[in-house]
């Protein structure tokens, strides 16, 4: 119970923190792709749900569309990507660059098409070449620390 | 057994279905979206209620400048809608003058909204004639509560209109010119949803010079019709044809298969009409009705998202969709959450549909009603792609001069300040100059008020 109370105290201010570090100068960090590498990689299957939910609120704090929306956002690139997880357990760099990527690529994709059946069109919607960049670069050893760190590592998998 | 039920990751696939139950059934589902973001939400107030000291309002020269805009954007918006309407209607008629609540999301003639809610109640409009008008163009009619459109509807609901393009709307008989002189009957009634434009000729006094039709853009007015009592004044028009057909081979003539109206204002985009009453004929007193009431709420910024994005705080609960306006300048709409929080999208962050209206700066140019979304944005500058209307004729350019909120739902009522525009690269484009305030501000959410 104690980690799911730090999970949605912390985990949707994760979203805003990575703008407040863009706001200082730092890269932009694609917090729902990392999220998303994160619940197709590392996270316990029977917690997947209510994870993806608290990742989802985080970023209904910092883009237009409504939770729902955000759900299919931050789901659809988790369950493209949980198939794999079987090859990609653990630290393995390089297709963590290649995942990071290819997540950056799927999310701005999947909010456009979302906010364009569900009518609620957000900002973040649009693929930009240096953001699918710096998730490639960034991403993999911020997820690395962050997996260690509370609030997600009580959710990690055991293997 | 075991195995396999733990690799197929049920909770996961559940939660997307949920999602898109929660996407078909919005009023179901919406409380838990207020509890859980306003929960969320409840850190980055704590956060921010530690940053500086909000601005309370605009330099009083600023205000007074946006004070007379908005005066003008009045004066001039009934001066258009109703001035050049007034010579039609019969003597004895005078203006009512009432904003567009919605246009239903219902599709008419040309997949175009057929529905429009309107400010005034049933009970605020009762003794006015059918007939609907914006400037010279008749727009649709007025329905009456109980009627078969209408059957729910209490005499307290805002008033419901439809427009030309509903299939229930009675057919017009009207004429156009021809181009080798003389007139041309018809009858105009709704067009299918398929249909090119909302309306569609039915029948003409003369099909087989209608056939030979080449050419559309001309005018469709309305005509009287002989012993016939109840009809909508004459000389208003309708809109312009449409001639759609095949083109012709090298030096044949084009097949003409259709004849449409293409009508000069975008129902989705209609922010004022006006309904005619007879003059000493009073309406029963309906109960006073606030428009909308003002809550005072404090602002401030979400990191990363300066002027696009910000959390607000107010000391009653926020509804979504509610305007939030500081010292005049309207900001953006509001995501209403618990615990009298909110999310805000200013205009320059957001990528929906806006219903605009451009007040020209040359003076006595009539102020256009737009529908636009931002496409691009700059350091405080919007590009706005826009559908205007065809009143001036299609493809009009756009003029210099200042944006206000249009019609946007009950919460976002038309003439709020949005910034100074000037025409785009494109034919349909705009670019905005948005004033953005930075650090915590002391705004007002305009709530839309019940009965007194």
């Amino acid at each position: 119970m104690k980690r799911w109370f730090w999970f949605f105290l912390v985990g949707p201010q994760l979203f805003l923190a990575a703008q407040w570090l863009q706001d200082l100068g730092a890269p932009p960090l694609d917090m729902a792709v990392l999220m998303s590498l994160f619940l197709a990689f590392f996270a316990e299957r029977g917690a997947l749900p209510w994870l993806l939910l608290g990742a989802a609120l985080g970023r209904a704090l910092v883009d237009d569309a409504g939770v729902p929306v955000q759900i299919l956002v931050l789901g659809l690139p988790t369950a493209c990507l949980l198939p794999l997880r079987a090859w990609f357990f653990g630290q393995r760099w390089f297709w963590q660059v290649l995942a990071a990527a290819v997540g950056a690529l799927m999310v701005p994709y999947v909010a456009m098409l979302c906010g364009r059946w569900f009518d609620q069109p957000s900002a973040s919607a649009v693929i930009d070449s240096w953001r699918v960049f710096w998730a490639a670069l960034l991403l993999p050893p911020l997820l690395a620390v962050l997996r260690r760190l509370p609030p997600l590592h009580a959710f990690e998998e055991v293997s | 057994m075991r195995r396999s039920r733990q690799a197929f990751p049920v909770g996961l696939y559940g939660m997307l279905l949920f999602a898109l139950c929660w996407l078909t059934l919005p009023t179901v589902f919406a409380p838990l979206e207020r509890w859980g973001l306003g929960l969320v939400s409840l850190v980055p107030e704590l956060a921010a209620s530690w940053r500086g000291t909000p601005v309370h309002a605009a330099e009083p020269a600023v205000a007074a400048r946006l004070q007379e805009l908005t005066f003008d954007l009045e004066v001039r918006t009934a001066k258009h809608d109703i001035g050049s309407a007034a010579r039609f209607v019969p003597a004895g008629w005078e203006p009512v003058h009432c904003a567009v609540l919605s246009a239903d999301s219902r599709r008419g003639g040309g997949d175009q909204p057929c529905e429009l809610l309107l400010d005034h109640s049933y009970a605020e409009l009762a003794g006015c004639s059918a007939y609907v008008t914006k400037a010279d163009v008749l727009l649709g009619y007025l329905v009456q509560p109980g009627e078969a459109l209408a059957g729910e509807d209490e005499p307290d609901d805002p008033a419901r209109v439809i427009l030309l393009n509903h299939r229930a709307a009675a057919p017009v008989m009207a004429e156009t010119a021809r181009t080798s002189g003389g007139a041309l009957q018809m009858i105009v009634g709704p067009a299918a949803v398929a249909d090119p434009a909302p309306l569609r000729v039915d029948l003409w006094d003369n099909p087989f010079t209608a056939s030979r039709l080449r050419h559309g853009g001309q005018l469709v007015h309305v005509v009287p019709l002989d012993r016939v009592d109840d009809q909508p004044p004459p000389g208003l028009w309708l809109g312009r044809t449409l001639v759609w057909g095949y083109d012709g081979e090298v030096g044949q003539d084009p097949l003409a298969i259709g004849v449409y109206v293409s009508t000069p204002f975008e129902p989705r985009s209609l922010s004022h009409v006006v309904v005619w009453r007879q003059r000493g004929v009073s309406a029963p007193q309906p109960p006073l009705r606030e428009r909308s009431r003002r809550i005072p709420a404090r602002l401030w910024d979400l990191p990363g998202a300066a002027g696009r994005r910000f959390l607000l705080s107010a000391s009653a609960a926020v509804p979504s969709g509610a305007a939030v306006v500081h010292a005049g300048l309207c900001i953006g709409t509001t995501r209403g959450l618990s615990f009298g929080n909110a999310l805000v999208t200013s205009f320059l962050g957001s990528r929906r549909r806006w219903n605009l209206i451009l007040l020209p700066s040359a003076a006595g140019e009539r102020p256009r009603e737009l529908s636009a979304e931002v496409v691009e944005t700059d350091a405080g500058v919007a590009v706005l792609r826009c559908r205007s209307d065809s009143y001036d004729g299609f493809h009009a350019p756009l003029p210099r001069g200042y944006l206000f909120t249009g019609s946007n739902g009950r919460g976002c009522p038309a003439g709020l300040f949005l910034g100074a525009a000037e025409p785009g690269y494109e034919l349909e484009e705009l670019q905005v100059t948005i004033p953005i305030e930075a650090g915590p501000l002391d705004v007002e959410v305009l709530v839309p008020g019940g009965e007194r």
